[in-house]
């Protein structure tokens, strides 16, 4: 393979003591090339299985959900299509893309911001902000949103998806820290040739860190988008009255009555709120790409 | 631009050299405006209501009546159950956090490795942490059923022992972890992505030298992605600290009460009480039995514990805060 | 599953109406006013809108939607707006932030003594007496979980009954034809009716004695030995009542011939409670206790089952308690906030009091009527099974679980100890029992006044 070729082309001055390293190097790369993947089979299998047993429920009957079978006794593909006529799923697609979209849009031009100022410039106090930013995430939220919960009431936004996506505007304290620990990764020397050059610190930030740091600007965007997507309590909390705003984690909650809940249709809603975020994932993966070959660039 | 050999003496900064500091205290100033205002209303506003709140009596549906310490006093010595709940999720803490940390790191370079299908192997990784989070509890827990699950059965055919995983006291907390695992994927990617940042030219120079994986890891690799790592530490800590779903979701399925949506196990902690959660038992106090004042205390406790936490490990670890250049 | 983002996983549903004290004095809903007294007498014509807030969702919303439009079809002028799947914490949220909803249906009696006492929800009282309802048509153990001290503000709907489901074929190949009346009967049945496999593990159980297991919970043995958990002064008397004593004792003699570790096994192993795997619709469990709900179950999930119900089987010591069991339902009443009291009212006594419409609903939902013309209704359907279940909610000495200001703490408070008590955690019953009292005495003085 192309391994081997490369290394039988790399030829140095003592061939007989080489070869034997080479071939001894050759041996090496094939065990641990089939080592590897054959790992990583496996704990891929093991990953897998849980999500497997989740698509053979969602072809169930109600009644065979959760009995503990594994293997469907009859197949039911319109279990899917009950999901659209029994809730109305594309209302909650549609609210859920909204928050999620909106959310991570705004926490990026609010925290990307932030997370540069705490690594990359120099300021008194700046140990101190830092510690504050993880000191927000430390406070349990239902007691935190008890206060707020108030003061959306009286600004007539409960019922709606404003309460969730409006406070992104000024920051999100998960996002800030995982900005700050990227950008802490990107050497100064790039920041410092641009400012001895003239640049102004926002030039720095967006025409020199930013480019840099886009692997990690895109994991964060991606986990803020894909919280969103899942979140089930924020919803609950503040659009559970009005169901016009409902999001897909609400309507997954949906299928039940009075004692029994319909893991079927529960499971088939689960897979089709999944394959959305599963898409922009396998899509999203390309900015990593880039991000490796931008990363050669350096020195 | 002069780099400042001022001739005025020590501390008498040039005009130019101020207007300059002014000017970037304005720039942080302007990058952090959105932050601190932020900071007002969704943090500082409700720390003050939530301390102000624990020394009250408060149902919610009446206003809150002061009475000191008594909250305070029931936590530290009426209490049994918080005791149980603290034991539970420090426990979490320090074995769900390790494993998951060290774990997430050993796929993600597995990953780097792989010369094929990576795209493929990153989404399978990833897929458990997209799945919401009662399906996914769900369907893992009714894996590990010991009587019908598929992993007892394969156990069983192995003629090994087959635990009773969620069901049994002792293996409870384990399982979760195990839970936690499988959910590794999240933290996969931000180690990956710190793993693929590092300098490709460190790794030649190292393999110049002639070191060996481990001192290659541990000078090379280590230094470059510990921004990262000690992220993945203290988030995992704090969310540690307030594990509720996945515990409770576990509970009410393996003791055969399976619910939806954060649920609401008859059984605090089944089995035994192994499974309850500080957080649980905040929730139970606060919103089902409507002590939110003793609720709020809980929640001063748990907070002045992750402050505490917290700042250990970022005095331990101040090299690995500032990144592979050192302190600063 | 992201575990980093737990933070906002966590259940964050409530909402303060006070906030800070600083602000608080301007809020709306702190007061307890219990708002204005009813008119002299009741209107002639109804208007207006009425918000009702309601937990159910799916089959059992349709059946309270079908009485909904009854009533709005009685009273052209008022309209009534629905909302379901609404749970006690998310109205308690909606009321305590000032929200105006007009008439509220909870799914339990455990936050009554709260609702009342607070007056989130209104005293009914004086509208009970001035239309005159009759209150007899209740019977008593329902009207003592729709009050709070004296003070009642709600009406009782539907209700949930607890008795004995046992598999007669099960019964029949042990030489059984009846099922038992009395706690020693209960047991030796059990045992004889237990078989074990060839490892003596258990493959079918008599009766599974563990708590925790389905329905099983000492709130629903307790009328069977007699127990009360509390005395007169709003102490708790699980220490003191010789009855807990004996439940537990009996409890746990089942528990040890089944040895604990193979029962946990064992349980570990059934099917969910609401799913076609219930242990008892399988044949794998030949005896349990549970609501009246569980024959509709049976019904479309095992309708080969041949089964029976009866009462619940009471302590050797007070065969006269046979026939009662525990009896719990859902409440309905008017928030606090209610802009439209009077058509409210009209619908919260509709709802509850009007035959035809609770009976037409019970019907729907499946549940107990809770009132007596309901209950002697020849339009209620029922059969043998279910006419069990009508028979131990009319017994004067079925109970319910005391109503108190601080919600089930102190069911939760029992419930640990019974984990622990089965598990043989617990070497001394009587000095274990005291320290249950202590404790829920510590925490309802927690929430009360000093």
């Amino acid at each position: 393979m192309s391994a081997i070729t490369a290394t039988t082309q790399m030829s140095t001055p003592n061939r007989e003591i080489d070869t034997r390293g080479n071939r001894r190097a050759k041996r090496r790369k094939r065990l641990s090339f089939i080592a590897d993947h054959s790992l990583g089979i496996a704990v891929a299998i093991m990953f897998l299985a849980p999500f497997v047993f989740i698509v053979l429920q969602s072809f169930m009957t109600s009644e065979q959900a959760l009995t503990g079978d594994l293997w469907p006794q009859s197949w039911h593909p319109s279990n899917y299509v009950d999901v659209f006529t029994k809730a109305p799923m594309l209302l909650y697609l549609r609210n859920t893309l909204l928050y999620a979209t909106l959310a991570t849009l705004f926490m990026l031009l609010s925290s990307i911001p932030a997370a540069y100022a705490l690594s990359r410039l120099q300021w008194k106090g700046r140990n101190i902000a830092f510690v504050v930013v993880l000191m927000m995430m430390m406070l349990p939220p239902q007691v935190t949103q008890v206060p707020i919960y108030v003061m959306w009431t009286r600004l007539h936004l409960t019922g709606t998806l404003w309460p969730m996506i409006l406070p992104n505007l000024l920051g999100d304290a998960f996002s800030i820290f995982l900005l700050r620990q990227f950008f802490l990764t990107i050497p100064q020397e790039y920041a410092d040739a641009a400012r001895v050059d003239g640049c102004s610190e926002w030039r720095v930030m967006t025409k020199v860190i930013l480019p840099m740091a886009k692997p990690g600007i895109a994991a964060t965007a991606m986990f803020m988008f894909f919280f969103c997507w899942n979140d089930f309590y924020g919803p609950t909390l503040y659009t559970s009255e009005n169901p016009d705003s409902w999001t897909i984690s609400l309507g997954l909650a949906s299928f039940r009555n009075l004692y029994q809940v319909q893991w079927n249709l529960t499971m088939a809603a689960t897979i089709l709120a999944m394959l959305p975020v599963l898409i922009v994932f396998f899509l999203a993966q390309k900015v990593f790409v880039e991000g490796i070959t931008l990363t050669g660039v350096k020195g | 631009m002069t780099i400042a050999v001022d001739a005025r003496g020590a501390g008498q900064p040039s005009p130019a050299l101020r207007a300059k500091r002014r000017r970037q205290r304005l720039t942080v100033l302007a990058f952090l405006t959105p932050w601190l205002l932020g900071v007002a209303i969704f943090f500082i506003y409700p720390l003050i209501d939530t301390v102000y709140l624990s020394f009250t009596r408060y149902d919610l549906l009446s206003p809150p009546k002061w009475i000191g310490l008594t909250n305070y006093r029931f936590m530290f010595t009426k209490d049994p159950q918080v005791v149980q709940a603290a034991y539970n999720t420090l426990w979490l803490v320090v074995i769900l956090v390790t494993a998951r940390v060290l774990f997430g790191l050993a796929v993600a370079t597995l990953v780097t490795r792989l010369k094929s299908g990576l795209g493929l192997f990153r989404t399978v990784f990833y897929l458990p942490a997209l799945v919401p989070p009662v399906a996914g509890v769900l369907a893992f827990v009714f894996l590990f059923n010991p009587a019908t699950g598929p992993v007892n059965q394969i156990l069983g055919a192995l003629g090994l022992p087959q635990p009773l995983w969620f069901n049994d006291p002792s293996l409870s907390k384990p399982s979760l972890v195990m839970l936690g695992l499988w959910g590794v994927g999240d933290l996969m990617i931000i180690f990956l992505a710190s793993l693929l940042d590092v300098p490709k030219e460190q790794y030649e120079a190292a393999a110049l030298d002639g070191v060996n994986p481990w001192q290659r890891f541990r000078y090379v690799t280590l230094p470059n992605i510990s921004p990262v790592l000690m992220f993945a530490a203290i988030t995992g800590v704090i969310a540690a600290l307030q594990y509720f779903t996945e515990a409770v979701v576990a509970a009410s399925v393996a003791s055969g009460q399976a619910t939806t949506g954060g649920g609401n196990a008859a059984l605090l902690g089944y089995p035994e009480g192994s499974t309850l959660t500080y957080a649980q038992w905040l929730y139970v106090m606060g919103f089902k039995n409507y002590y939110l004042g003793y609720a709020s205390a809980l929640a001063v406790v748990m907070f002045a514990v992750s402050l505490g936490v917290t700042l250990i490990l970022l005095r331990r670890a101040r090299s690995l805060v500032y990144g592979a250049e050192g302190t600063r | 599953m992201s575990i980093i983002r737990g933070r906002r996983r966590v259940l964050a549903i409530a909402a303060a109406a006070a906030g800070l004290a600083l602000v608080a004095t301007g809020c709306s809903s702190g007061s307890t006013d219990a708002g204005p007294a009813a008119i002299s007498s009741a209107p002639a014509k109804l208007t207006g809108t009425v918000t009702f807030w309601h937990f159910f969702t799916d089959r059992e919303a349709a059946a309270i939607q079908t009485a909904v439009d009854k009533f709005q079809a009685a009273n052209p002028g008022v309209k009534v707006e629905v909302k379901k799947g609404q749970d006690d914490e998310k109205t308690i949220q909606a009321i305590a932030s000032g929200q105006p909803i007009d008439v509220v249906l909870s799914y339990s009696t455990d936050q009554i003594g709260k609702f009342c006492s607070t007056g989130a929800w209104r005293d009914l009282s004086d509208y009970v007496k001035r239309d005159g309802v009759n209150l007899d048509q209740i019977p008593t153990v329902v009207r003592d979980y729709t009050q709070f001290e004296g003070k009642r503000c709600s009406m009782p709907m539907l209700s949930d009954t607890y008795g004995l489901y046992y598999n007669k074929k099960l019964l029949a190949e042990a030489g059984y034809s009846a099922p038992p009346k009395t706690m020693s009967e209960f047991s030796a049945m059990a045992e004889k009716l237990t078989k074990l496999d060839g490892n003596g593990a258990i493959q079918v159980a008599g009766f599974v004695p563990t708590f925790g297991f389905y329905e099983n919970a000492p709130a629903h043995f307790a009328p069977s030995f007699g127990a009360t958990w509390f005395n007169a002064d709003g102490t708790s008397n699980i220490g003191s009542d010789p009855a807990w004593a004996s439940m537990f004792t009996w409890q746990k003699k089942l528990v040890d011939f089944y040895g604990y570790d193979k029962l946990t096994r064992f349980t570990a192993g059934l099917g969910q409670e609401f799913s076609a795997d219930n242990a008892f619709e399988k044949g794998k469990v030949a005896m349990m206790i549970d609501g009246e709900y569980r024959n509709a179950f049976i019904k479309a999930e095992a309708p080969n089952l041949e089964y029976g119900t009866a009462p619940f089987p009471t302590d050797d010591a007070k065969p006269d308690l046979y026939g009662a069991g525990y009896v719990t339902g859902n409440v309905i009443g008017i928030g606090r906030g209610s802009q439209n009291p009077e058509a409210a009212w009209a619908l919260v006594k509709y709802l509850s009091t009007d035959t035809d419409s609770v009976v037409s609903v019970a019907n729907g939902i499946k549940n107990v009527p809770t009132t007596t013309p309901a209950l002697t209704s020849p339009a209620l359907e029922k059969d043998a099974n279910y006419q069990t279940f009508l028979d131990v909610f009319a017994n004067a000495n079925s109970t319910t679980t005391p109503t108190t200001a601080s919600g089930k703490a102190y069911q939760d408070t029992l419930g640990t100890f019974a984990q622990n008590w089965q598990a043989g955690k617990v070497p001394d019953l009587a000095a274990g029992l005291k320290t249950v009292d202590q404790q829920i005495n510590d925490q309802l003085a927690l929430g009360s006044a000093p």
